[in-house]
């Protein structure tokens, strides 16, 4: 009897996994199907704005799917070339991150742990104050009459003030501050945790500085260089502040159409398939960096 | 190396004359007045060493001794802030690591994580621009010789740490380096392991001919391993010598201390003749008897060490006229090869005894409590004046 009871109850790991469970549900997997649903709907002039997929009729329930806002989507060539742009500033932005930010977390792995806590904190102290207030702050920095023109005019570099804001310069240049710690975080982590002698292995059997740098300290951070690339890569495709405030016209990105779709057009299931189409986008370097994690356990834990 | 005048015929000159011819010219590397510190922190105090071809030659200390850093300033991972070292007739002063001609197998090993047991050897070779078939037979004559060829495709955590050390000495051989240091080589090994192990490495070492100069905590490894030791203790060499002289002839209290165990007795000279002296200990009733000169003059203070297998446990009183003593067992740890006893003598002092059990059931011999005699030659000790 006891036995039996026992096994009618759910096995105590439940209790762990139901937590997160519970939360994936109701923050991801519900609002996913809605959006999904209303990305098969047709646009109308209603309350909510768009067809109901469900009709009662007398045989029962007729499902209607509609897939002509996804055929749009490839249609209109402004989708493409935001999903396009959104990418390309994405890798090119992840990628000038990393070039900034490895040599950063380096030197702050390498520094003695009191030195180390405080280079820490300063990298994440700007996140203490309002995103949306820094990246404001960019505006009056680079500007026509902003203090970079200012500063340079004063020097005598330039004598015309510099056009950067409104440019994609301005929007990577928001882009890479914002996100910056992102990337040097995982990279510290991995840095820290990578023991000097395997460097000093390298140096002793003949290999000079930079040969040491690649063969040795890069394919030994990858793990780092992936988790960072793919926390900046992944909200930049879908960035939408940055570019309104920074960017001029010429910047399209993903974040701006879905924007325009909801508000300006108030055509609510073309802006819930521009979400499916960015999500689906997303999957994929999601799976990546996961398959990578997943290898790394299993190794640490072989 | 001390050599007091009449210490005795069998704790001679520094080397015997067998291992002279087997070992190489002197000064093959030298290391002079090397002196290293951190920030007012004197790691390295002036040591000057002298160190053979072909040597094994092992710096022993407890942690923060400074043995570390001296072979961490032969690799060149730091500089020195005074002294030369000339290696083979060659200034290494500011030579970067990757240039001298000097490997180091790391404490843990240091294998890289993300390359196989053979591209770990390849490595080194990779450097110097080897490739193709050279560069494939040199990583298997390495293999070979560290009998891990099956192994050679293995990552490193695949390896158990005996094959990983494996590895990391073939790794660091396979460059025929000049100068081979070892740091802490046995440090990750279970014990079993590493006395198989001692043994393995010291015979690739010598069979390769390379001279060696090792790093270690670990007394029994020291004198396992090393053809000298020389014995390191805040920054300074206290004592250089074969294993067995250091152990038989200690310089200092602290080496005698630090090698083996041992019994100090401290007392004075009271009569200081050329053929023998007598101590004078509170803690004994009459003087001991020790049967060589020694330099010093009667009153000066002195500490007797004695060894405590040169104990000699009975239940009589010995034929023996000198250096015979009434004492009480304590306490008694069987180890099964030999039993250490705890003695106590009438004035309070404790005193060990290692003995031998060469007899099956010799252990029974004495029990807690038993008042026996304790006894030592005339040869058996050694007088420290420092």
């Amino acid at each position: 009897m006891k036995a039996l009871a026992l096994r009618l109850l759910p096995h105590p790991r439940w209790a762990a996994i139901a937590i997160p469970l519970a939360w994936m549900t109701v923050f991801f997997a519900i609002p996913f199907a809605i959006v999904l649903k209303i990305s098969f709907a047709e646009s109308a002039i209603a309350m909510p704005p768009y067809t109901s997929l469900l009709e009662w009729t007398e045989k029962g329930v007729q499902i209607t799917l509609n897939f002509r806002n996804y055929l749009f989507l490839l249609t209109d060539s402004l989708y493409v070339a935001a999903y396009l742009g959104s990418l390309k500033i994405a890798v090119i932005s992840t990628f000038l991150c990393l070039l900034i930010g490895y040599p950063m977390a380096y030197a702050i792995a390498r520094m003695d742990p009191a030195t180390r806590n405080v280079a820490l904190m300063l990298v994440v102290l700007p996140s203490w104050t309002s995103f949306l207030i820094r990246i404001y702050a960019w505006i009056g920095i680079l500007k026509d009459n902003g203090l970079f023109n200012n500063l340079l005019m004063s020097m005598g570099v330039i004598d015309q003030p510099l056009a950067i804001l409104h440019t994609p310069v301005a929007v990577y240049i928001g882009i890479v501050y914002a996100y910056l710690p992102f990337m040097i975080l995982p990279l510290y982590s991995n840095l820290v945790k990578l023991d000097p002698r395997h460097e000093e292995a390298a140096y002793d059997l003949g290999a000079r500085p930079w040969r040491v740098f690649l063969s040795i300290t890069l394919p030994m951070t990858v793990a780092g260089i992936i988790a960072g690339s793919m926390l900046v890569m992944i909200p930049v495709v879908g960035e939408f502040v940055i570019p309104e405030l920074l960017g001029g016209p010429r910047t399209l990105m993903i974040g701006r159409v879905l924007w325009n779709e909801f508000f300006n057009n108030r055509d609510w299931p073309v802006a819930s398939a521009v979400a499916i189409v960015m999500l689906v986008l997303l999957i994929v370097p999601i799976m990546i960096f996961h398959h990578y994690q997943s290898k790394g356990l299993e190794k640490r834990l072989a | 190396m001390t050599s007091e005048p009449g210490t005795g015929a069998s704790a001679s000159t520094a080397v015997s004359p067998a291992k002279a011819d087997m070992l190489g010219q002197d000064n093959y590397l030298r290391i002079e007045n090397m002196r290293k510190d951190f920030d007012g922190f004197v790691a390295v105090d002036d040591v000057s060493l002298s160190i053979r071809r072909g040597e094994i030659f092992a710096l022993l200390g407890a942690s923060g001794c400074g043995k570390s850093t001296l072979l961490r300033l032969l690799a060149g991972f730091e500089r020195p802030s005074a002294g030369r070292i000339e290696l083979d007739g060659q200034d290494l002063a500011g030579m970067p690591p990757y240039e001298r001609p000097v490997n180091m197998m790391f404490q843990s090993y240091a294998l890289f994580p993300h390359m196989s047991a053979a591209d770990n050897i390849a490595f080194g070779l990779r450097q110097d621009g080897l490739r193709g078939a050279e560069l494939k037979s040199r990583v298997e004559e390495m293999l070979n010789l560290v009998h891990m060829e099956s192994m050679a495709r293995r990552k490193p955590h695949q390896l158990s740490g005996g094959q990983q050390q494996r590895v990391a000495l073939a790794r660091s051989l396979a460059k025929s380096p000049k100068l081979l240091l070892l740091d802490e080589p046995m440090g990750a090994l279970d014990k079993k392991l590493r006395s198989e192990m001692q043994l393995e490495v010291v015979n690739i070492i010598e069979r390769l001919g390379v001279t060696c100069v090792m790093v270690t905590h670990d007394q029994e490894e020291a004198m396992t391993m090393a053809h000298r030791i020389a014995v390191m203790n805040s920054g300074r060499i206290l004592q250089v010598g074969a294993p067995d002289e250091v152990y038989e002839q200690p310089a200092s209290r602290f080496t005698a201390e630090f090698i083996g165990s041992v019994n100090l007795i401290e007392g004075k000279i009271e009569d200081d003749e050329p053929d023998h002296v007598t101590i004078r200990c509170e803690a004994l009733p009459e003087p001991i008897w020790v049967g060589h000169g020694q330099t010093g003059y009667a009153g000066m203070e002195v500490v007797f060490a004695l060894r405590p297998e040169k104990l000699v446990l009975s239940k009589e009183r010995p034929e023996h006229p000198r250096n015979c003593f009434r004492a009480t067992v304590e306490d008694i740890a069987y180890f099964g090869s030999h039993s250490v006893y705890h003695l106590r003598l009438p004035s309070g002092i404790k005193l060990l005894a290692h003995t031998a059990n060469a007899r099956r059931w010799a252990s029974e011999q004495f029990t807690w409590n038993d008042e026996v005699w304790i006894s030592w030659d005339d040869l058996a000790g050694v007088v420290l004046t420092s």
